[in-house]
């Protein structure tokens, strides 16, 4: 009989999982970009380390609160099985998490971090010893993520797409599909997060976000479009499977929703803004509502396309 | 059980046989325990036409225990397990309750427990085989549509049947080497 | 400082590495061997043969008991009926011991009738109660007055004669609800009633007795093998397109009512062409020249016209039916309560089985062989003083005895005719649902100065009594040994295979305590065992009660042909032949021949309701079983696409389906599976009964609807006779 399996927990899952990979990617190479030896956008890179953790530890309680046995999610870590998707998927995510939470550490300013040991209770005073800076650490911590952000913001592409029973995810284009909307939601992430800040606007790191994010989601729309032709040239069962979005009931979300205003649109308008750049080499236009609403429909649709696979893919099957 | 002999237990039907009676659909439920509203074995039907020219078939399903099972593949911590002798196991002590392999399976032979937090399905009646029995839908389907046998053994009723008889499996596109051969 | 540093590093890298240890520990093995509670092997599980008793068929069961409980219930191969298989009901009988909704003690009813509203009794509270109402309505009416209304079963005789001993002559079965008009036809026609060799039959033709869906017999298991292996060709009439259909090699969607037409024609063409069995009929049978003369005028040009099945076809199918013969035959069938001309139709059936030679011989009709078994011998009693109130004698002088006309019953009963019926005992059966208009029935039961249903669930008839008496089930108890005469003939046993779950009593303990307060015990001094001991002695086999308890049954496997083709063997009928013209029903003033009357077809927007069943509920029964239940949740209305577009009906819509007994709703199942001026709907659900939790108010009831008719030879109720209209609710 087929079920629906994996709901809404999973969809936030990797939502929030390639959220954090992308956070993270995008500040370790705001981190190794050096000018002076320094981080060359210093700013991206501290709001995406201190942010990456979050999202993917998050997701995390809710990938384990999904399990049947939820207690039991130490299993994932006392096994390899390279052909599980899951199994390296766990081990990535494992790796990753530390990363990321080492990464928050590194960047944490002293003061905050003197702040937060301040709250330790007595008995716990002996962890004050860890009241220390790992400042030092913030180059070599942004390499080594390197793969692990790119390994945790493609295996959840990989996790469906390795499923054959299933003709709507059963393609090679699922896992890069995946992987790149994961870099822009985290890319769009930071967008907003620098847009939110009070103080001046950092032209300059705004442009290297804009920069990256029409990379990743031209990427992604060239992607996105092979999916749908080659799927629609290939065998009866996957034909029939993208008419879930061809004309199906996730046809509207699709399109509409994900394709149009979660790509394109927001696309047009980080071109827009970039576009004084392009011709004239002046500044970019930098109009702050416009920025937030292109980032957040990047977000929306990064959540939709994971929505749409993961249900549609559920319902999709081999006569 | 130090039985050297390499065995590959398979289930051949003749369904054109199968009269859609539920007979193995219960006998399982009552001899696995299996939950009211989950089914490890069901029957599934084809219905075409129009007043008067139309057409009924039935075909028995259940988990194929797969040569090249993907649900064994994709489970992460090897709770989802095959015997040497083809049966798929799940070993309900190791399963986290993912439901991975209930998506990976192109048949839908797995079902959730709620009750155990494990995923669950048909076992080839294990329990009775290694005591040298046979399935319980075997065993009591009124129509004998139900074959159970071993394929490496040749002078076997499944072996002598799929060298006699036409054939057909499910799904083969799917590349998981089913084993439920469905006579034509 | 930093030696102090080294120190904590160094003991938080022990116990990392001791936890990382024990996390190992605990997955290899030994917290797991805890958990499981190894060490004690389980002890070994108790096998009981017995008989199952969720249908007439009785088929073998081991069962498997683990714990003092009941795990499962295997096919017991040694019946050669059964033949090792064991059907879905079969299976679920373990739901109806475990069932948190049976009946778990006698009741007493503390509101009104039908409110639900029930007082538990102890069981002289309940004995004593009974007896004295049941007492009371002897005084004033006579033991008359009481009705005693049963269904087939191993105890059920205990209840009869409990009846019986009364002094009643009231005594109702089953057989005027289901089969007394086939077995009536096949018994005037050959004095007996045979049983059909599918196994070994090459032609068979089968109007309605869906084999493959509404019931599993050895026919059903015999049928689809030499079917589906092409070694029988299988012709099959029915409105609808069942499964039965689906597997037959022709299959015609007959105009309801007109299988008569279709035999007489059958008839016409193999009298007409000679190709029916000179020898057989000059030997053995009586009144060939009438009947030839009779079927002239019943050509298949006039059948098609009446049937809908093209003469041309009619034409080869009498052909090869004859050709094939003597392994050919019209299959009787067993459920017979369709039309009011059923006993006339079958009456044709069994002519056109004669004619052919098929009687007594391999892949024909065979005449039934039983197995010599012993009796227990009770102490008789006078025959009751009172005519039967249903007046069998005056209207349905050729009906068995001792079943009763039921509908013909409940008419006068309501009548007050021709005496008053005042007391109502039933066992086994749930005459809210197995008689057609529930009003009437409802009506019949308000009349009732006393209600005692004896039964295992709460029925809606046991809904609506004074007082109900919990039965064991089956596996709960030692029932008598039961005969199964048939081409392999067989005994079986059914024995207690877990003590009673509940305080329930087997019937013939209820009987006996109704019996001690009636001043009836003399007649029901005995224990089962002692009834057993009888019936088991005279049994074939060495020490025959240890054998059946440990066998659980005794069949013949190798069946006889042939034993009355001798030129001597007088039949049991009046001529001592096989009567192909009946004087015996020319003398009550029916038709020694049948002659065939077009039968009412609906007015126009109006449609036929019919009726089948599935074969994992028994009638009424089992719905809700809930491994039985998830097949079928709800009943719904099965009706053709092309009137449901007329009356802008689409599958899920509920629908009022209305005829002149009453009215009820239930939703739409459009499907080009039925014929378009014919409905259907599923037995068994609608319940009154709130017990019946799974189909308590879901769907509905087709007693409700179905109008009150039957067949005037046998009194056979007939159930297809009822015109609904339908619209969208």
């Amino acid at each position: 009989m087929q079920t629906i399996e994996w709901g809404f927990l999973i969809v936030n899952y990797l939502f929030l999982g390639g959220l954090s990979a992308g956070l993270f990617f995008v500040s370790a190479l705001a981190t190794y970009l050096q000018e002076d030896g320094e981080p060359a956008y210093p700013r991206i890179a501290k709001y995406g380390a201190m942010m990456a953790p979050w999202p993917v530890a998050l997701g995390s309680f809710l990938l384990i609160f999904d399990l049947g046995n939820w207690y039991r999610f130490y299993k994932l870590f006392i096994v390899f099985k390279w052909q599980s998707p899951m199994s390296i998927g766990s081990w990535l995510l494992l790796v990753f998490t530390g990363i990321t939470f080492l990464g928050f550490w590194a960047w944490l300013p002293e003061e905050t971090r003197h702040r937060l040991f301040a709250f330790l209770p007595k008995r716990l005073a002996f962890l004050k010893r860890f009241d220390v800076s790992i400042d030092a650490w913030k180059r070599p911590l942004a390499m080594a993520g390197f793969p692990f952000s790119i390994g945790v913001g493609i295996y959840t592409g990989v996790l469906l797409g390795a499923v054959q029973a299933r003709p709507f995810w059963n393609t090679n284009l699922v896992a890069q599909m995946f992987l790149f909307s994961a870099f822009s939601t985290g890319t769009a992430a930071l967008i907003l997060a620098l847009s939110a800040n009070r103080k001046e606007l950092d032209f300059r790191q705004l442009r290297f976000l804009y920069t990256l994010d029409i990379c990743f989601i031209t990427i992604e729309f060239f992607i996105v479009l092979p999916y749908l032709i080659h799927g629609k040239l290939s065998v009866l069962a996957v034909q029939e499977a993208l008419k879930l979005i061809l004309g199906g009931p996730y046809t509207l979300t699709f399109w509409l929703f994900f394709m149009l205003a979660g790509l394109l649109l927001p696309l047009f308008i980080e071109l827009w803004e970039m576009a004084p750049a392009f011709f004239q080499k002046a500044t970019i236009h930098h109009n702050k509502p416009l920025a937030s609403i292109a980032a957040a429909l990047v977000l929306l649709g990064g959540y939709l396309l994971r929505y749409v696979f993961v249900y549609a893919g559920q319902i999709s099957a081999f006569k | 059980m130090a039985d050297t002999k390499k065995k590959r237990y398979a289930l051949v039907l003749d369904s054109k046989k199968c009269i859609n009676c539920k007979a193995c659909v219960v006998a399982c439920k009552a001899e696995n325990g299996v939950p009211v509203g989950k089914f490890r074995d069901w029957i599934t039907e084809e219905r075409r036409g129009t007043w008067p020219r139309l057409m009924a078939t039935f075909d028995p399903e259940q988990c194929e225990h797969c040569a090249n099972p993907s649900c064994v593949r994709v489970c992460p911590t090897g709770a989802s397990w095959q015997r040497a002798d083809g049966i798929v196991l799940v070993n309900y002590d190791d399963c986290i309750g993912c439901r991975y392999c209930m998506i990976a399976c192109p048949y839908n032979a797995r079902y959730f427990r709620e009750d155990l937090g494990v995923v669950d399905k048909c076992t080839l009646c294990a329990h009775r085989v290694d005591k040298g029995g046979i399935p319980a839908c075997v065993e009591t389907c009124p129509s004998k549509v139900r074959v159970f046998g071993d394929l490496e053994d040749p002078s076997s009723d499944v072996s002598q049947l799929l060298n006699t008889r036409r054939f057909l499996v499910k799904k083969p596109e799917t590349g998981n080497g089913p084993q439920l051969y469905y006579l034509l | 400082m930093e030696g102090n540093r080294i120190d904590r590093r160094k003991f938080l890298q022990v116990t990392a590495a001791g936890a990382a240890a024990t996390a190992l520990v605990t997955q290899t093995g030994c917290l797991k061997y805890f958990e499981k509670g190894g060490g004690a092997p389980a002890p070994a599980p108790l096998v009981v043969p017995t008989a199952c008793e969720l249908c007439p068929n009785k088929c073998s069961v081991l069962a498997v008991v683990e714990g003092g409980v009941i795990r499962k219930l295997n096919p017991n191969p040694e019946n050669p009926k059964s033949r090792g298989m064991l059907c879905a009901r079969g299976n679920a009988a373990v739901k109806q011991v475990y069932d948190p909704d049976r009946l778990k003690q006698p009741l007493i009813r503390a509101g009104e009738r039908g409110e639900g509203k029930w007082r538990a009794a102890s069981w002289d509270e309940a004995w004593d109660y009974t007896a004295k109402k049941l007492s009371e309505i002897k005084q004033k009416y006579g033991p008359e007055g009481t009705l005693w209304a049963s269904t087939e079963g191993f105890q059920e005789i205990f209840f009869r004669n409990l009846g019986s001993a009364f002094g009643s002559p009231n005594i109702v079965r089953h057989p005027t609800l289901c089969l007394a008009s086939v077995n009536l036809a096949y018994s005037a026609t050959f004095g007996t009633v045979p049983s059909f060799d599918l196994l070994n039959a090459e032609y068979v033709i089968m109007s309605g007795a869906n084999r493959f869906e509404s019931i599993i017999t050895p026919d059903t298991m015999d049928l689809i093998g030499s079917a589906m292996n092409r070694k029988t060709k299988l012709v099959y009439l029915d409105p609808r397109f069942t499964v039965t259909a689906s597997k037959a090699d022709h299959w015609y969607p007959i105009r309801p009512g007109t299988d008569m037409a279709f035999i007489l024609a059958m008839l016409n063409v193999i009298i007409g062409e000679g190709r029916y069995d000179k020898e057989f009929v000059a030997t053995y049978t009586t009144g060939f020249d009438k009947l030839s003369d009779h079927v002239r005028q019943y050509t298949p040009d006039w059948a098609e016209k009446e049937t809908e099945i093209p003469a041309r076809d009619i034409v080869h199918i009498a052909r090869e039916f004859a050709d094939a013969a003597p392994r050919a035959v019209y299959y009787a069938g067993r459920r017979s309560s369709w039309y009011k001309n059923d006993f006339q139709m079958r009456r044709a059936q069994a002519i056109l089985n004669a004619v052919v030679g098929n009687w007594d011989r391999e892949g024909g009709m065979v005449p039934n062989a039983k197995i010599a078994m012993g009796e227990y011998l009770f102490l008789p009693w006078d025959d009751p003083k009172a005519a039967r109130v249903d007046e069998l004698d005056k209207n349905f002088p050729l009906a068995a005895k001792g079943d009763g006309v039921y509908l013909k019953l409940r008419e006068n009963v309501l009548a007050g005719k021709p005496y008053p019926v005042k007391g109502w005992m039933v066992y086994k059966q749930d005459p809210m649902n197995a008689l057609p208009d529930q009003g009437m029935t409802l009506k019949m039961i308000q009349q009732m100065d006393f209600v005692g249903v004896i039964d295992i669930g709460m029925s809606d008839t046991a809904w609506y009594a004074d007082v109900v008496f919990p039965e064991s089930a089956y596996l709960e108890r030692t029932d008598p040994v039961e005969a199964m005469p048939g081409i392999w003939p067989a005994v079986v046993f059914r024995q207690q295979v877990v003590k009673p779950v509940h305080d329930t009593k087997p019937n013939l303990e209820i009987v006996q305590g109704l019996a001690k307060r009636l001043n009836l015990s003399d007649y029901f001094d005995y224990t089962m065992d002692q009834w057993v001991d009888a019936q088991a002695k005279d049994l074939p086999v060495d020490n025959p009660l240890a054998y059946l308890k440990k066998h659980g049954v005794l069949g013949i496997a190798e069946p006889k042909f042939g034993g009355t083709l001798k030129p001597d063997h007088r039949f049991v009928t009046k001529s001592g032949k096989i009567e192909l013209f009946s004087e015996r029903l020319q003398e009550s003033g029916f038709d020694a021949l049948p002659v065939y009357k077009p039968p009412v077809q609906p007015p126009a927007g109006r449609f036929r309701m019919v009726l089948g069943r599935k074969g994992y509920f028994t009638h009424a029964n089992q719905t809700n079983n809930p491994w039985l239940n998830e097949f079928y949740p709800e009943n719904d209305l099965s009706i053709n696409p092309q009137p449901a577009q007329n009356l802008g009906i689409k599958t899920g819509d509920m629908l009022e389906v209305s005829s002149g007994a009453g009215t009820v709703r239930l939703k739409a199942r459009v499907t080009e599976e039925i014929r378009p001026d014919c409905v259907f709907m599923l037995h068994g659900y609608g319940k009154k009964s709130k017990w019946q939790k799974l189909v308590y108010g879901v769907g509905a009831s087709d007693a409700v609807v179905l109008e009150t008719a039957w067949d005037e030879v046998s009194g056979n109720a007939a159930f297809h006779e009822t015109f609904v209209n339908v619209r969208k609710a």
